[in-house]
C-alpha cells in the first residue's frame, strides 16, 4: 500500500453515502477527535463519520478499503492507551449514534444492543428486573459496550464476576473488508473455535463490533461494603494478600493511596483518619445475610491483624453507592491536582504488591514526577497514575519513561504489561518484553484471519507493523 | 484565580461528562460535548485553532452545566463557556444577539413586544428568527400570566424579619403570580418583602458572554439591595449568576483594561471597592426553595389543606440543580404537601432546551430537547410539573400544551396551592 495522503482526497464518495450531519470535518472537528483519554499521543483524522446502523458501518468500511484510507473505530473515547486515536489519520468511525437497545429477554437473562450504548445504560434498563450487566469499568457511566468489548474491560467486580468476554454471548461485526459477520448469538458460541474470545480484547484491530448479545447477571440479594483505613501502604497491601489467602473471594477489593485520597477528599469530601496512608474498599456479596456476614468477619480479622486504623461499614444503599462513586471517579478527580494524567496499567502476582508499590514510589521520586495509586488490588492490577503538565515536553518524556520502567518491573515479577486498559499505541513497544518473537508471530497470524490489510485501526497492539515507524517517531514526547 | 487557560487545564479528558451533556447525547458528536468544547477553547488559546472555528460549537452549548455535576475534577465549565463567549464576542460582536438580550431584559420593551405578538400569530416573525438563528422559530412568544386575585392570606405567624425579592426583568412581566406566591410563602414563614426599585441581574448577559454588561447590572443590583436582609430569588438562572458575582469580577479583573493609566487606576480602585460589597451579597442570596426549606416551610405544610387527586412531578432547572446544586429542598417540600402523589421524572436533570434565550437562538436543538422532555413527562402520567425557573416554565408549558400533557407550575405556585387550593391556579 502506498502512503495514504489525505490532502489529495475530498471524501466525496464517502459523503455521498451518508447524510451531511453524519460527517464531521474542519479544523475544530479533527482536533476534537485527535486523541482519547490517553492524551500524550495525538493524530488527527481527516473526517469523522457517525453511522447509525451496521449496514452504514459496512458501507463506510467498504468505501475506506476501496479508497485505501485507514479507519479507526471510536466509542466514548475514554480509553487509556490510545486505542481510538487515528494513528495514520483517515476516517474515525464513531459508534455514538448507535446506542439503541434492540431486544431484552428477561427470561433468558440476555439483551441485544448496538455497541455505542454506554455500559451503565444497559444495567439501568434491566435494574427493575433485578439484573445488571456485570462488567463495571470505572468509566461505565460513559464508556460504550463496543469499547468494553474492544478492550475486554474489567472493573472492580472482575475479581468475582470475570471480565467482559465472560459476559458476551454473540456479536455482529463489520470485518476489515466491509463484510458483516455474526459470531455467536443469543445462546453463545456453539461448538468449535471460540472466535468471541479473539474478538473481545482485539482493540478494534479485527473489525468493528456493531451489535452484541450480552449476558445479564442477577444483582446479589445481600451486599456489604466496607472502607478500611491503614497507617501504611505496606499494611494495606499485606492485608490484600492476607484476605485472598483465607480463601474468601470478595466481590471487589480495591486500594487507594494518599495521592488519590487527597483528590477524592477534595472532590467528594471523603473522610478518613488523618494518619491513614492507604484505604481498602472491600465488598462481599451473596444470597444470604449469614454467608456475607461471615465473609466480612473474615475480612475484618485480617484487617485488624494488619493493624488497620478504622473499618467502617456502609450503612445503606445510598452510602454504598457513594463509596463506589468515589472509587470510580477517583482517577477523574486527579484534574484537581494537575492538568494531565497518564494512568498506567500493569499486573503482578498479589503477593508482590508490597514490593511493587515501593518500587512505583521510588521511580516517581527518581524521575521527580507525582504519582497516585488507585487499583484493583484483589487482582494484582495496578494503576499508577502519574500527574503532570502535558504542555511541558520534558515532563511528558519522564512520564513515558517511568511507565516503561514500571511495566518492565511488572514483567520481572511475573506479571503482565496490561490488565484491562489495552495495549493501544501506548504499550506496543513493550509487547516483546512479555512475548517471544514466536508468540508475537502467532498473534499476528491470528490477526490475519480477520485483518490481512493495514487499514483497520493501524499501528495498535502488535509492534513492528509496516507503515507505523513514522507515526512512532513523530509522537514520542511531542504531542501538540 | 480565574484565568481562562488555567480553568481549561483542569480537564484531563476522562470523558465522564459525555452522557450528561444534552447536546452530546442528541448528536453523538465530541464537538458538541463539554470535553470537546474545553479542548477547543484550550486549542484556541494556544493558537492552534481560530476562535471563529470554535464559535458554532460554543453557540450550540446550552450552558446547562450538567457537565459540572458529572465532573470529578470540578472543572468550572460554566465559567469557561461564558469567558470563551466573551472572547469571541470581543472579536466579533453580534448585534442581533445584543438586541435580543436588551429587549428581553427590559420590562417595558418586553411588554410592548408581547402585545405586538398577538397580531402576528404568537411566534417571532420569520425574518427576525433567521437573523438571530438562521432557522425557523420554534418558541412561542410567551403569554403573560393572567393575574386573577388570590384569596386573602390568613396566617398567624408573627413577622420575623424582612427580605428582598428579586423581581427581575422578564419574570415580573411574564409571571407576576409567581412573585405573589413567593411573597405569600415568605409571609407564611414570617418574612415581609421589602420593595425597592431594582433592575435586571445580568444573568442572560453573562450566560451569553456579555460579561461587561453583566458586571454593570450586578453592580447596580448590589446597590439596590443595600441592607443585610436575605435576597430571595425565584428564578434559578438569576440566582445562579447572583451567587457568582464575585467570580465574574475576578475574571474581568484579569482582562487588561483600556484607557489612560489614571482611568485604569480609578477603575481598579472602584472594582476593589465593589468586590467587598459583592462578597456579602453572594452570601445572602438564596433560591426560594432553599430559603423556604431552611426556614420551616416543611412544618407549615403539615397544616396545609394539601392537594388530592393530583399526580405531581418535578423538573430540575439546570441553574438550580447544576448551577446551584439544589435538588433536594424543592423535592422534599413538594413531597411534604399533604396527600401529594409525587413521581420522579426520568432524566429530570437534563435541560429542556429553553436555556435562557437558547430556544430563540438555536430553535432546532431546543425543539429536540423539548420533545425529549415532554415524552418523559407523559411517561409519568403527571397532572402537574413543577419547576423553578421562568425559561423552563414557558418552554415546557408550550410543549405540554401541544401534546395535551401536564400543567406547568412554578414550585412557588404549587406550594401556595397546597395552602389555598389548586383551583386558584388551573
Amino acid at each position: 500500500m502506498g502512503a495514504y495522503n489525505d490532502s489529495r482526497m475530498d471524501f466525496a464518495g464517502l459523503r455521498s453515502k451518508l447524510r451531511a450531519d453524519q460527517v464531521l470535518d474542519g479544523s475544530a472537528a479533527v482536533r476534537a477527535y485527535d486523541c482519547d483519554a490517553y492524551t500524550v499521543d495525538r493524530s488527527k483524522p481527516s473526517v469523522i463519520v457517525l453511522p447509525e446502523s451496521t449496514s452504514e458501518v459496512a458501507t463506510i468500511v467498504w468505501w475506506c478499503v476501496s479508497a485505501g484510507v485507514p479507519f479507526t473505530c471510536r466509542g466514548a473515547g475514554t480509553g487509556l492507551s490510545g486505542g481510538a486515536m487515528p494513528a495514520l489519520g483517515g476516517v474515525v468511525i464513531s459508534t455514538k449514534r448507535m446506542n439503541q437497545i434492540l431486544e431484552i429477554d428477561i427470561e433468558n437473562r440476555c439483551l441485544r444492543a448496538q455497541t455505542g450504548i454506554a455500559n451503565r445504560r444497559i444495567s439501568d434498563a434491566v435494574k427493575a428486573d433485578g439484573l445488571h450487566f456485570a462488567p463495571d469499568p470505572s468509566s461505565q457511566s460513559v464508556s460504550t459496550l463496543g469499547g468494553n468489548i474492544g478492550e475486554n474491560a474489567g472493573g472492580p467486580h472482575t475479581l468475582k464476576y470475570g471480565v467482559t468476554v465472560q459476559h458476551i454471548l454473540g456479536v455482529t461485526m463489520v470485518d476489515p473488508l466491509g463484510e458483516v459477520l455474526e459470531i455467536g448469538g443469543k445462546l453463545g458460541c456453539g461448538p468449535g473455535y471460540d472466535f468471541l474470545g479473539i474478538i473481545c480484547g482485539s482493540e478494534g484491530t479485527l473489525g468493528i463490533v456493531t451489535e452484541a448479545w450480552v449476558k445479564l447477571t442477577p444483582i446479589p440479594s445481600v451486599i456489604e461494603t466496607v472502607l478500611v483505613a491503614f497507617p501504611t501502604i505496606r499494611s494495606a497491601t499485606e492485608t490484600v494478600a492476607g484476605i485472598i489467602a483465607t480463601g474468601t473471594i470478595p466481590a471487589a477489593l480495591e486500594m487507594m493511596d494518599r495521592g488519590i485520597m487527597n483528590a477524592v477528599s477534595m472532590a467528594f469530601g471523603l473522610e478518613y483518619p488523618a494518619e491513614a496512608q492507604a484505604l481498602l474498599l472491600v465488598e462481599c456479596d451473596g444470597e444470604s445475610v449469614e454467608a456475607v456476614e461471615a465473609e466480612i468477619e473474615s475480612v475484618r480479622a485480617v484487617c485488624e491483624g494488619n493493624g488497620c486504623l478504622e473499618m467502617s461499614v456502609a450503612k445503606d444503599e445510598k452510602e454504598r453507592a457513594r463509596l463506589w462513586m468515589v472509587r470510580k471517579k477517583g482517577i477523574g478527580a486527579m484534574g484537581r491536582i494537575a492538568p494531565s494524567i497518564v494512568t498506567h496499567d500493569g499486573v503482578i502476582p498479589r503477593s508482590k504488591l508490597p514490593e511493587m508499590l515501593d518500587f512505583v514510589y521510588s521511580v516517581a521520586s527518581e524521575k521527580n514526577i507525582g504519582v497516585a495509586n488507585i487499583f484493583h488490588a484483589g487482582d494484582g492490577n495496578l494503576h499508577p497514575c502519574f500527574y503532570f503538565d502535558d504542555r511541558d515536553s520534558v515532563q511528558v518524556e519522564k512520564v513515558v519513561e517511568a511507565g516503561e520502567i514500571i511495566i518492565r518491573k511488572c514483567i520481572e515479577l511475573g506479571g503482565s504489561v496490561s490488565g484491562e486498559h489495552g495495549i493501544g499505541v501506548e504499550k506496543m513497544d513493550l509487547m516483546p518484553l512479555m512475548f517471544t518473537p514466536a508468540d508475537l508471530e502467532a498473534q499476528a497470524m491470528a490477526k490475519r484471519i480477520f485483518n490481512d490489510g493495514e487499514l483497520c485501526n493501524p499501528c495498535k497492539v502488535l509492534p513492528n507493523q509496516r507503515g507505523c515507524a513514522e507515526h512512532r517517531m513523530r509522537w514520542r514526547g511531542v504531542a501538540t | 484565580m480565574h484565568d481562562l487557560e488555567e480553568l481549561t487545564t483542569h480537564c484531563i479528558r476522562c470523558g465522564f461528562c459525555l452522557e450528561d451533556c444534552p447536546t452530546f447525547v442528541e448528536t453523538g458528536s465530541e464537538l458538541e460535548s463539554p470535553r470537546g468544547r474545553i479542548y477547543l477553547v484550550r486549542s484556541a488559546i494556544e493558537g492552534k485553532l481560530l476562535w471563529e472555528d470554535i464559535k458554532p460549537h460554543m453557540d450550540l452549548c446550552l450552558g446547562c452545566r450538567a457537565c459540572e455535576t458529572a465532573c470529578p475534577s470540578a472543572v468550572q465549565y460554566g465559567a469557561i463557556l461564558e469567558m470563551a463567549r466573551d472572547q469571541i464576542d470581543r472579536k466579533r460582536p453580534s448585534l442581533t444577539k445584543k438586541a435580543l438580550l436588551a429587549s428581553t431584559t427590559n420590562p417595558t420593551l418586553l411588554k410592548t413586544q408581547l402585545k405586538a405578538a398577538k397580531f402576528i400569530g404568537g411566534k417571532m416573525p420569520g425574518f427576525v428568527s433567521r437573523a438571530l438563528a438562521g432557522e425557523k422559530a420554534e418558541a412561542n412568544l410567551p403569554k403573560p400570566q393572567i393575574n386573577k386575585p388570590l384569596p386573602p392570606l390568613i396566617t398567624d405567624t408573627p413577622v420575623r424579619g424582612e427580605a428582598y425579592m428579586l423581581t427581575g426583568c422578564a419574570m415580573q412581566v411574564l409571571y407576576p403570580r409567581v412573585h405573589e406566591c413567593t411573597r405569600r410563602l415568605l409571609r407564611r414563614l414570617g418574612y415581609v418583602v421589602r420593595d425597592v426599585d431594582q433592575g435586571c441581574c445580568g444573568a442572560l448577559h453573562a450566560h451569553n458572554g456579555d460579561l461587561e454588561t453583566a458586571r454593570k447590572l450586578g453592580e447596580a443590583l448590589t446597590e439596590q439591595f443595600p441592607d443585610d436582609f436575605p435576597i430571595v430569588v425565584n428564578s434559578a438562572g438569576c440566582g445562579s449568576t447572583m451567587k457568582e458575582y464575585d467570580e465574574l469580577l475576578e475574571y474581568l479583573m484579569t482582562i487588561p483594561p483600556s484607557g489612560s493609566s489614571d482611568d485604569i487606576a480609578k477603575e481598579w480602585e472602584a472594582s476593589q471597592q465593589h468586590k467587598k460589597k459583592v462578597d456579602g451579597f453572594t452570601q445572602r442570596t438564596f433560591d426560594l426553595s432553599e430559603f423556604l426549606f431552611s426556614h420551616g416551610l416543611l412544618d407549615e405544610l403539615k397544616n396545609a389543606k394539601g392537594l388530592s387527586n393530583k399526580r405531581i412531578t418535578y423538573h430540575d432547572a439546570c441553574h438550580l440543580s447544576h448551577g446551584q446544586k439544589i435538588t433536594s429542598p424543592p423535592r422534599q417540600l413538594i413531597q411534604a404537601i399533604p396527600n401529594a402523589q409525587y413521581v420522579e421524572l426520568p432524566e429530570s436533570m437534563m435541560c429542556c432546551g429553553s436555556a435562557g434565550v437558547y430556544n430563540v437562538l438555536q430553535p432546532k436543538m431546543a425543539r429536540r430537547l423539548l420533545n425529549r422532555k415532554v415524552k418523559h413527562i407523559q411517561e409519568t402520567h403527571a397532572d402537574i410539573v413543577a419547576t423553578g425557573n421562568p425559561g423552563c416554565h414557558a418552554w415546557i408549558a408550550q410543549g405540554c400544551e401541544e401534546q395535551k400533557s401536564a400543567r406547568v407550575l412554578h414550585t412557588a405556585e404549587l406550594l401556595e396551592a397546597a395552602f389555598i387550593g389548586i383551583e386558584e391556579f388551573i
